[in-house]
């Protein structure tokens, strides 16, 4: 019978950290005696890069009677997460404030996705992963309702809360499937196959249902519908947070999973698991930027850039199927993850500082377009810069990090074989750059329109842009150390 | 004899079974709905009883049919939710969308049974569905997410209080 030792405690030190300062937060806020608020994003920076540097510290192995791993993988899954919580946090603290809507609710909700995330970057169980996936979805979808004023953000949290349900069900009903066809839910299980020969075909209709489940969360086509509405919809610093966090999670797990699928029923190129994935992959990475092209709102634009983003990842999860670049392409998903979660994040917190034109509840309709950024290099030349570097990383443009993140999943992709969908990439990139580089040639080329406001910045949103500048560059130019961080946790999962 | 009896009464609680999950999708009235659900989780329970899962049955009438289904209704009541907010055009094509959606489901479904052919399923242990057994699996193999399902309940509570305020 397995007994809970000092280990399996130990091993979850950072989702415990993560969700003590959840509940510290929102204590936080039962003892306030003041309308200070300014030190609960301080706290919440605090606890994320408690939880990032226990997550180094932890002694690799299966804990919990293999429900989960703790190795190099789950800690740079746990890193990346907590280094987009906190750089989440900080732009939050200046884009809540400004609008009288910080409350410590808000940062503890972040920090317990955030210990979700990171319990699923750990989770090597479909019921654990479930658990987690839920805890980190309803975080977010409570987030994503922070701030109803108007019916755009109304209905972009309902349809969050609706379609996250759908596919929760999707994920809960494969899994089901899964155990009825093996017998258990713990992946290591599952990768032996089915219990009797005639349960594979249970097996596959269960693994879809669970690959289905967790396309919905990354925003793989078909099932990326809900992602512009509710990314345009929700607060602006929350965009930001789901679109790194619960990437980065999701694909932690998509990753443990697709593995222990390839090892059930074949990963060579040609059996039907890999080649729905590359039909996706394909899917996502076409539709994501050919539908970010015509946007005039940046937001919007970004979001489905993101869908794009997700394409290219799928790309590098697909890639991994073959066990002899399989160190390679997981490395290359994990660089990418945090080459994205720095990027994404930072072109988020621009678009926020520009939404506003300086008063509280002074929000025009047309917050996020294009015409908003005309002329910013004059008027704010450091956010223009900043933004610039964003931009740049997202097409992958060196020296930016997105340029050594893309170029490690497309390598990837090439080694594999996957010849056709590396070359869709690359000029889906082509094209990509086309919409970024837009949004830089609008801020450096185009005059300003008159009166338009210079925006809402803080000290402390500074200090999350200029971080997240540094990470930026840091992982495009000096790319080794992360990278080889990246390789040794790739090289654990097998 | 015992399987024919056994196939008897498992048809016995299917066949209403089905017809009261049709219902639920079928019915204009939304209370209608609901209490058609509330018949589904009945023989549904009956299904687990059938099968020796005699606390599943009584967690599925206890948990869903009854604390659930209250606040369900609760729900539909307090919205008040009239017939003719259903007959949207856009919701008819969407219908026929769900029409072939799910009979396309059932059809891979149904050709994936076939394609197994008999499967000789593995005996559970006698102790299979009992109290006993199952508070063994959650504190023993399933500890972790049993654990982990505390702290879902406590983001469920905020996310619920944070999205019911006027607000922020």
């Amino acid at each position: 019978m397995p007994t809970v030792s000092s280990q399996d405690v130990l091993a979850l030190a950072p989702v415990a950290i993560l969700a003590l300062g959840g509940i510290a937060l929102l204590l936080s806020e039962v003892f306030l005696t003041s309308g200070k608020r300014g030190y609960q994003a301080f706290l919440t920076v605090l606890f994320a890069a408690t939880a990032g540097l226990t997550a180094f510290g932890a002694t690799p192995g299966k804990v919990f009677a293999g429900q989960a791993t703790a190795d190099a993988f789950s800690a740079f899954v746990t890193i990346t997460v907590s280094f987009g919580l906190a750089l989440a946090a900080l732009v939050s603290a200046s884009w809540l404030d400004a609008r009288g809507a910080e409350r410590g609710e808000f940062y503890a909700l972040s920090l317990f996705a955030a210990s979700g995330m990171s319990l699923l970057g750990m989770a090597s169980d479909l019921l654990v992963a479930f658990v987690a996936i839920e805890i980190m979805s309803l975080s977010t979808y409570a987030l994503a309702a922070w701030m109803r004023r108007g019916k755009k953000p109304a209905e972009a949290a309902f349809k969050y809360f609706i379609l996250g349900a759908f596919s929760s069900a999707l994920l809960l009903y494969g899994t089901s499937l899964v155990f009825g066809a093996t017998g258990s839910t713990l992946l290591s299980d599952v990768a032996r196959g089915p219990l009797q020969a005639g349960g594979s075909a249970l097996l596959s209709a269960g693994l879809v249902l669970v690959a289905a489940g967790l396309a919905f969360k990354v925003a793989a086509v078909p099932f990326h519908v809900w992602t512009p509405d509710v990314y345009e919809g929700a607060p602006t610093p929350v965009t930001a947070f789901m679109a790194a966090g619960v990437k980065t999670a999701a694909f932690a797990i998509l990753a443990r999973t697709v593995l222990a699928a390839y090892a059930a029923t074949g990963g060579a190129a040609d059996s039907a698991f890999p080649r729905v994935l590359a039909v996706l992959a394909l899917l996502t990475m076409l539709v994501g930027n050919l539908f970010a092209v015509p946007q005039r709102s940046v937001k919007r634009m970004l979001a489905y850039s993101s869908i794009a983003h997700a394409g290219y990842l799928l790309l590098g999860v697909l890639a991994a199927g073959l066990p002899a670049v399989r160190e390679r392409a997981l490395s290359g998903v994990l660089f990418y993850l945090a080459s994205y979660t720095a990027s994404a994040i930072g072109a988020f917190a621009v678009v926020g500082a520009l939404e506003s034109n300086g008063q509280p509840g002074d929000e025009p309709a047309d917050a996020w377009d294009l015409e908003r950024l005309a002329g910013l290099s004059r008027r704010r030349p450091l956010l223009a810069f900043a933004m610039t570097v964003f931009m740049l990383s997202l097409a992958g443009v060196p020296p930016t990090a997105g340029f050594v993140a893309k170029l490690l999943v497309f390598q990837a992709a090439v080694g594999a074989q996957y010849l056709a969908l590396a070359v869709v990439g690359v000029l889906t990139s082509a094209l990509g750059a086309y919409y970024y580089l837009r949004v830089v040639v609008y801020m450096y080329m185009r005059p300003a329109a008159e009166g338009e406001p210079a925006g809402v910045t803080s000290p402390v949103l500074s200090v999350a842009l200029a971080v997240a500048v540094a990470a930026v560059v840091v992982l495009g130019i000096g790319s080794e150390p992360v990278a080889s961080l990246a390789r040794a946790a790739a090289a654990v999962v097998r | 004899m015992a399987d024919r009896a056994e196939l008897w009464i498992f048809l016995l609680f299917a066949i209403p079974l089905v017809i009261a999950a049709a219902g639920v999708v079928a019915a204009r009235n939304p209370v209608n709905a609901a209490m058609s659900l509330v018949a589904a989780f009945f023989f549904l329970a009956g299904i687990y009883v059938l099968l020796v899962a005699h606390l599943v049955a009584f967690l599925q009438i206890l948990v869903y049919a009854g604390a659930i289904m209250v606040v369900f209704l609760f729900v539909i009541m307090l919205l008040q939710l009239h017939d003719q907010d259903m007959q949207d055009a856009k919701l008819k094509a969407m219908q026929w969308g769900g029409i072939i959606g799910a009979s396309g489901v059932l059809t891979v479904v149904a050709l994936a049974i076939q394609q197994a052919g008999e499967i000789h399923w593995k005996a559970v242990p006698e102790s299979f569905g009992t109290v006993k057994a199952v508070g063994m699996l959650l504190f023993t193999q399933y500890l972790l997410p049993f654990e982990a399902t505390s702290l879902l309940l406590l983001v469920a509570i905020v996310g619920a209080v944070v999205v019911a305020k006027q607000r922020i």
